[in-house]
């Protein structure tokens, strides 16, 4: 009861003395004193698009009372003890209404509705957060260094990549919006590690509802800004809701994060279809600033997370080749859930430098050029633009949703091709790739499933395997160096067989099925399908790191990126 | 309202387009390499920096130019402006299309294709025709139409961009499969057989590479290929009874006077099928016989002899 108590309505300390930003302060230090003021926005935009056409009106009524009602009748618990009546009973309704009726009922969902989502910011929480989680983090992964000052085993495990200097110059001249790729629940948390310890400004994120079930996790989440994302509501109302949030704190300054993949990458692969709804409240923003008159610019900043050891691969994966991983969002049974993996997961990454590489790629304005150190949008070959000309028609800024709908899908493949080029690959993607091309080429017209139930079948000679190894790495240099995608450290500086062991290690130990194993002078693969997950951050370079004879298997290995 | 209208290219289309927003009362400047003779309604220039100053821009010119022409387009236009390419063909290995060319090399966003059975001459002298534009911005749409459209040329619209300028590049190698056809003397149902079954399998590839099937059933394919078919005097008809005449490639290029893409696209459009595992039979065979690695009693043959299944 308490649990659900504190899941539905979020503690937040009590203000004895409100907090008086200071003018250094990041902009999400100003939210709370807005926070009524954007739910009032909010509320009134969403109103006043459906109350001018009665049609639309009764269709969002009708749509959100219809999709509550199924959700509910569904959840069987006591929010629908508590809701569905009302739904029920306004359904039935409805259609008697008048336009006062229904114009006080759509304002009193969206109102209820746009509280929910909004988040709080408390400076007190935030500080205390700063400190403690790389602390906490830390003393899992060294319990005898927890009281140590700098908590240095994070230090050597995250790294971060990218042109600060030019991000942290951006922060105080527009607002920027982190869009990274999302492989594990971790994220959030090693990203806002990664903005703290490189001078960037915490931001404001959507959170699914089901990280809001912890009470502890909860109560961080709300009260550091993060917005609800209830996944389960399907009301297309709410849907507006969500992004119109995001659009006005993007208007407003208030530095964001979203990830567009919209899930974890459930195959491995370095997401390509986009979700634009969230996308398009960025450049949505951009828009209508623009026409207000308002020169703030907005910047997108192509992120990338890359671990060596993804902490619920082995979830991840087989929910994938189940092809469940389109309708089931909310896994709430991965070993996310499960704090035995956390402590297992740290454990394994505490003695490897640069386990998870964090990227921050070159800003790119809404409309996917190049930003130049002072913010200026950029042509290709370096012609300052007046990025305002994108919203304008016969010479006027104007607003048009069919417009931006496009910039937005447009926005969704720059976005797609900049996270190939700024992939940081890691030890374990390559040796999985090279183990599974090997894999494929011995196993000709085996479909992908077949093979996932050779384990401990194949057997692939190890100095071949070495050779082999050296040589994707010579490629993937090549790629490097034309800009088409990133190494590690790692694999730039370590022999082919350090790398060998080096991911055999990581992998084995953490993961409860080993993905592969040397006998003697052979390798056996164990597990294809964790291969086949860590290898697929390789899809779109298959073909470029193949040599002649192994060209068959690395097209049928980059056509699992077309088709699925 | 009196839009200020570029168009890049004055060949046959260039010139067409700009008769065609002249007459619609549009401020109209052509660009081109070298000076050209055009009405008085219409101004024309060599310096591209003049199309600069317009909203709306036409690029007119052939697909193996587009590269070049984008990069000098790039250097003038921004996000304002708005463009529509006709370019009926693919660059290179890779099937980019125009549009993508266009994207790269400009900072421009609205961009559009248009094709369909539209032809140069009916567009210059105002004679009913349609057309088909794709792109994702509706407001393109409605200065095209602006542009052009008027009482005698209907132009439908679509977002699948690609699609349309697949369909209208692979069209343009059925084309040249059905002149050579038609000229060793095959039957009207074997035709038939060729048309519909070469449009499954451009659109079969055209699938993979973003394009939605029905476009190239649509105005883009299966109308420009009947234009075509109906007596439209297109440079592929012309290329295709020439190799069916016994002309090498080269030559029947050089009889045409036209550069035709369609062969170069289909080879491309096979290479990448193959790396997909699609059958492309009618574009392997045909490129095969092009190329005079086969003659056309095997082509026959070939194509007779396969499984044939559901349709």
């Amino acid at each position: 009861m308490l649990k659900r108590f504190l899941s539905e309505r979020p503690l937040r300390l009590p203000h004895f003395k409100p907090y008086v930003p200071r003018p250094s302060d990041p902009s999400i230090f100003w939210f709370n004193s807005e926070r009524d003021d954007i739910v009032s926005e909010v509320v009134k935009r969403i109103c006043a698009a459906h109350e001018s056409d009665r049609a639309r009106l009764e269709m969002a009524l009708n749509d959100a009372a219809f999709h509550e009602i199924r959700r509910l009748e569904k959840q069987r618990d006591q929010e629908a003890r508590d809701r569905l009546g009302y739904w029920r009973s306004m359904i039935r309704r409805i259609g008697k209404m008048d336009d006062t009726e229904q114009r006080r009922v759509l304002h009193t969902i969206v109102t209820n509705m746009t509280r929910d989502v909004a988040g709080n910011f408390d400076p007190r929480v935030y500080r205390f957060a700063r400190r403690a989680v790389p602390r906490m983090v830390g003393g899992i992964m060294e319990p005898r260094r927890l009281m140590a000052p700098a908590p240095e085993a994070l230090g050597r495990v995250l790294k971060v990549q990218g042109d600060l200097e030019h991000l942290r110059y951006l922060q105080n001249e527009g607002s920027l919006v982190f869009v990274p790729t999302h492989s594990s629940n971790l994220d959030s948390i090693v990203l806002s590690q990664a903005l703290e310890i490189s001078g960037l400004p915490p931001t404001v994120y959507g959170a699914g509802k089901n990280l809001f079930t912890n009470p502890i996790i909860s109560f961080f989440m709300h009260n550091l800004g993060a917005y609800r994302v209830d996944r389960r509501i399907r009301v297309s109302l709410y849907k507006d809701i969500l992004k119109l949030y995001s659009q006005v704190m993007i208007e407003r300054g208030y530095h964001s994060l979203f990830f567009p993949g919209g899930t974890r990458s459930r195959s491995g692969m370095i997401e390509r279809r986009l979700k634009l709804g969230l996308l398009g409240s960025g450049v949505e923003a951009f828009s209508t600033n623009r026409v207000r008159r308002v020169d703030r610019p907005v910047w997108f900043v192509p992120t990338t997370i890359n671990y060596a050891l993804v902490l619920e691969a082995e979830t991840l994966i087989k929910d994938w080749l189940m092809d469940e991983g389109e309708a089931r969002y909310i896994i709430e049974d991965d070993e996310f859930s499960q704090i035995d993996r956390w402590f297992a997961f740290f454990r394994k990454i505490v003695g490897m430098r640069g386990a998870c590489i964090i990227r921050f790629g070159e800003p790119i304005d809404p409309f996917g050029n190049r930003v130049g150190d002072r913010g200026q949008s950029l042509t290709p070959s370096g012609r300052e633009i007046d990025a305002g000309g994108y919203v304008e028609r016969r010479g006027k800024p104007v607003l048009d949703p069919a417009r931006d709908g496009a910039y937005t899908r447009e926005l969704g493949e720059v976005l797609a091709k900049r996270y190939e080029r700024e992939t940081v690959l890691m030890s374990t993607q390559v040796v999985a790739h090279v183990l599974f091309r090997d894999l494929v080429q011995s196993t000709p017209g085996m479909d992908l499933f077949a093979r996932q139930r050779l384990r401990g079948e194949i057997g692939l000679d190890c100095e071949t395997l070495c050779q082999e190894l050296g040589e994707a790495r010579d490629r993937l240099r090549e790629l490097e160096d034309q800009g088409r995608v990133r190494t590690s450290d790692v694999i730039k500086g370590d022999t082919p067989r350090e790398l060998l062991e080096r991911a055999l290690s990581i992998w084995n130990g953490y993961h409860n099925s080993t993905a592969a194993r040397l006998e003697g002078d052979r390798i056996v693969i164990g597990d294809p399908s964790l291969l086949l997950y860590y290898q697929n951050r390789l899809v779109p370079f298959a073909e470029a790191i193949a040599s002649p004879d192994q060209l068959q298997a690395a097209c049928e290995i980059e056509n699992l990126g077309v088709h699925r | 309202m009196s839009l200020r209208i570029g168009v890049v290219g004055a060949g046959g289309f260039g010139r067409a387009i700009a008769l065609a927003s002249a007459r619609h009362g549009h401020d109209v400047v052509v660009w081109s390499r070298k000076d050209r003779e055009l009405p008085d309604s219409i101004r024309m220039s060599t310096d591209i920096g003049t199309v600069g100053d317009c909203e709306l821009i036409f690029v007119a010119v052939p697909a193996r130019h587009a590269v070049s022409t984008a990069e000098q387009l790039g250097e003038v236009v921004d996000g304002r402006h708005l463009i529509i390419h006709v370019s009926r063909g693919l660059i290179g290995a890779e099937l980019k299309t125009v549009t993508q060319v266009i994207r790269d090399k400009t900072v421009c966003r609205r961009i559009g294709a248009l094709a369909g059975p539209l032809a140069a001459d009916a567009l210059a002298e105002g004679r009913p025709s349609g057309a088909i534009l794709g792109t994702g911005f509706p407001e393109l749409t409605e200065m095209a139409r602006d542009a052009l459209g008027g009482g005698e040329l209907r132009i439908y619209d679509t977002s699948d961009v690609v699609g349309v300028e697949l369909a209208s590049a692979t069209v343009g190698f059925l084309m040249v499969v059905l002149a050579y056809a038609q000229e060793i003397g095959a039957e009207p149902s074997t035709l038939a057989v060729l048309a519909t079954r070469g449009m499954v399998e451009v659109s079969r590839v055209g699938q993979t590479l973003g394009a939605k099937e029905t476009t190239f059933m649509g105005l883009a394919g299966l109308g420009d290929l009947i234009a075509a078919v109906a007596g439209d005097q297109r440079p592929e008809f012309q290329l295709g009874r020439a190799l069916a005449q016994g002309a090498k490639l080269s030559n029947a290029r050089g009889k045409v006077g036209a550069y035709v893409e369609g062969i170069d696209v289909a080879r491309h459009m096979m290479e990448h099928a193959r790396r997909l595992g699609l059958d492309t039979p009618i574009s392997s065979t045909f490129v095969a016989l092009s190329e005079g690695r086969i003659n056309p009693d095997d082509a026959i043959q070939a194509l007779m002899e396969r499984h044939v299944g559901k349709e």
